[in-house]
């Protein structure tokens, strides 16, 4: 299996250094290398992903390995999505190194040796409610660099001084809808990813609220995203102030993701 | 053969001297027909345009000096100027650098605006009227035709006509960095100047689907609501069009501003705040410079426009470093072919001949092997090739030894088993 992800994070690399290049150097032939080695790294990845699932017999999203390499592989799967929609190539210079990075840290971490206990894996509610989670975040994400590119040159176009990004980036229009779309996605996501936790907490212990750091997180989280949607759908707030409450927003995800863990509580794991 | 090129341009001579030496089209196909007389100067191109007037040649390669006399000769009649005047203004390039200059000359490396789009086609232009004339021979056609290459080469590979170097045209690259499409977009232009207009141009190009004129004068505005399909709105009542507009070229004349922020606020609230893009190219300003200080509103005057387009050029010279890489491997191999069609037009048919038995026998064993990926089809196919070159070499090289030995005449004709000559 580690083999397998080794060319997993191989691919990504090849990807993650070309999307760099061509946002460096505006070069049609480099951003095709890094298309197709991201594409072959995704097919890998996918395999890697059910070989695990078949190997160790429950759904590979449990273990911080695990919930990370499904993190990048979700991550690229919502990139070539904005890939295929947006043209938005740029995103590429700054997604595809995180997602090498979290491929790494997968890998370093290596495989466990404990299973995971049977109630996880015994019921399908528990599968889905991390999945929908795990896109959720990849979508935030996604809204995260969109808001960070309107604001760089939202900020060139005021002050008129254009450096370097500014040829580079895709337009204010394609990153505020791309803001937008990725922002509602992840809303929709992590409103069921909430649900279906508190359904799969009913009917495990009766309980559909445990008063955890993370549920706490998640719920401020989902509180801001909603205050973002609405915003926007209403167009009271546009460009800046959505952007900066795009970046402001994933401060909460990473705290949600990762914060959690640091704090004892209902959940346990990433 | 060799290859000669002497001329001016706007780096070499001043105005007053171009202009003198500039060829219509007519006097360039009567000069080719005296310049090109089949003896030293076998074949002629003449690129004449505002920046430029270069002769092009082909020449016998013992006659290098003689050609290069000629065609100053040439040019001082041509321009009714006494001999040597035009010496200190003169370029004067043989082969390789010849061909390196036309190569430059047409990329738009030697242009005045490094990247403009127009000396290709004049080059193009130049090219047909010595095909025309009947000047353009083998030479110059190859030479020619690799230049085009050449020059689409550069324009695909790197940015040098990437960004805007003029004001006009920095409307719709500002338009589209902010709108990412200009179609179904909206303009107003305020004052119907000669700029506005030119910008106005650019826009409707771009797919701008809307034109709101709003001038004092409405006789000129009408004019060009006429030219662009636009519409005229009258003047003191623009605002109410404001919310509907995305872009706003401002040029008027008037001494005060004619857009507030104030009318500017307003309009953004029914636009719901929706991104809009002023440009003022007006001197002295007419929009207020604190209007770019609502949010979702760009303002551009006329400095700002000026030192985006310095940062443009200086972004083009960039590129250019790397179009010079792609002109130099691009010589290097037009060197080449000039060295093989030197040898004579035999060698390329005889290779031919030898591809075309390959092809023939591959196209009747084809059937028996069955279906092949694109892959297998391009190996058999580079297979046969390479084999066919290789057993041929020895014969071209004969060959080559031949013509290199002796002046190929009548009366000693190459060794021709394969009965090319029918």
């Amino acid at each position: 299996m580690r083999s397998l992800l080794l060319a997993v994070l191989a691919a990504y690399l090849i990807a993650a250094i070309h999307s760099i290049l061509a946002f460096v150097n505006k070069r049609r032939s480099l951003q095709r290398v890094a298309e197709w080695s991201m594409i072959a790294g995704f097919v890998l990845h996918t395999c890697a992903l059910i070989a695990d699932w078949v190997i160790d017999g429950h759904y590979p999203l449990f273990f911080l390995r695990e919930t990370l390499s499904f993190l990048a592989w979700a991550l690229v799967a919502l990139y070539s999505l904005v890939l295929y929609r947006y043209r938005a190539q740029a995103l590429g210079a700054f997604t595809m190194p995180l997602i090498s990075v979290l491929t790494f840290i997968a890998l370093i971490i290596g495989s466990d040796s404990t299973n995971a206990p049977a109630a996880f894996s015994a019921t399908w509610l528990f599968p889905i409610h991390t999945t929908l989670l795990i896109f959720a975040y990849a979508a935030f994400f996604i809204v995260f660099i969109a808001s960070v590119m309107y604001l760089l040159q939202e900020r060139e176009l005021k002050l008129k001084t254009f450096g370097a990004t500014f040829h580079r980036l895709p337009s204010l229009t394609t990153v505020n809808e791309l803001a937008t779309t990725a922002g509602g996605v992840g809303l929709t996501l992590l409103t069921l990813g909430i649900v279906t936790g508190m359904i799969w907490s009913s009917v495990r212990s009766g309980r559909v609220w445990h008063n955890d750091p993370k549920e706490i997180f998640a719920l401020l989280t989902w509180l801001l995203y909603f205050v973002l949607t609405l915003y926007r759908s209403t167009a009271s707030w546009r460009g800046r102030r959505a952007a900066w409450l795009g970046v402001v927003g994933f401060a909460l995800v990473l705290c949600t993701f990762f914060g959690a863990r640091l704090l004892p509580g209902y959940h346990v794991f990433g | 053969m060799s290859i000669l090129l002497i001329g001016v341009n706007h780096k070499t001579a001043p105005v007053e001297i171009r202009e003198r030496l500039a060829f219509t089209d007519e006097a360039c196909a009567n000069g080719l027909r005296h310049l090109v007389d089949g003896d030293v100067v076998r074949e002629g191109l003449i690129v004449s345009t505002c920046n430029r007037v270069e002769i092009l040649s082909a020449t016998a390669s013992d006659q290098v000096e003689f050609g290069v006399r000629r065609l100053t000769q040439f040019l001082d009649m041509s321009g009714h100027l006494p001999t040597g005047f035009l010496d200190k203004h003169l370029y004067r390039h043989t082969d390789e650098e010849a061909v390196r200059h036309l190569f430059r000359v047409a990329s738009s490396l030697d242009s005045m605006v490094v990247g403009e789009p127009q000396v290709l086609g004049q080059v193009r232009r130049a090219y047909s009227l010595a095909v025309e004339a009947g000047t353009a021979g083998r030479v110059l056609n190859r030479l020619v035709h690799h230049t085009f290459r050449v020059a689409k080469r550069v324009r695909n590979e790197t940015g040098i006509a990437a960004n805007a170097v003029s004001i006009s045209y920095m409307a719709v690259e500002l338009g589209k960095k902010i709108f990412d499409s200009l179609k179904g977009c909206t303009v107003m232009l305020i004052g119907a100047g000669e700029m506005a207009e030119l910008s106005a141009r650019h826009l409707v190009n771009a797919g701008v689907s809307r034109v709101f004129i709003a001038n004092r004068t409405e006789e000129s505005a009408r004019k060009m609501a006429d030219e662009f399909g636009g519409t005229t709105i009258p003047f003191d009542q623009m605002d109410q069009f404001l919310a509907e507009t995305d872009m706003v070229i401002c040029s008027t004349g008037a001494p005060t501003y004619v857009l507030t922020e104030e009318q500017t606020r307003k309009a953004l609230e029914r636009r719901r705040n929706r991104p809009t893009c002023l440009i003022d190219i007006s001197v002295p300003r007419n929009i207020d410079p604190k209007v770019g200080h609502v949010p979702n509103v760009f303002l551009f005057d006329i400095d700002d426009l000026e030192s985006v387009i310095s940062s443009n050029i200086r972004e083009r010279e960039r590129e250019a470093e790397r179009a010079e890489l792609i002109v130099q491997s691009e010589v290097m191999q037009f060197q080449q072919t000039l060295r093989l069609m030197d040898v004579g037009p035999t060698i390329g048919a005889l290779r031919e001949k030898f591809q075309d038995i390959a092809r023939t026998e591959m196209a009747r064993q084809r059937k028996r092997l069955g279906n092949l990926t694109k892959d297998q089809e391009a190996a058999i196919e580079s297979l046969l090739m390479s084999t066919v070159n290789k057993i041929s070499h020895p014969i071209m090289n004969q060959m080559r030894r031949f013509y290199e030995t002796s002046e190929p005449d009548a009366t000693q004709a190459p060794p021709d088993p394969f009965g090319l000559e029918e």
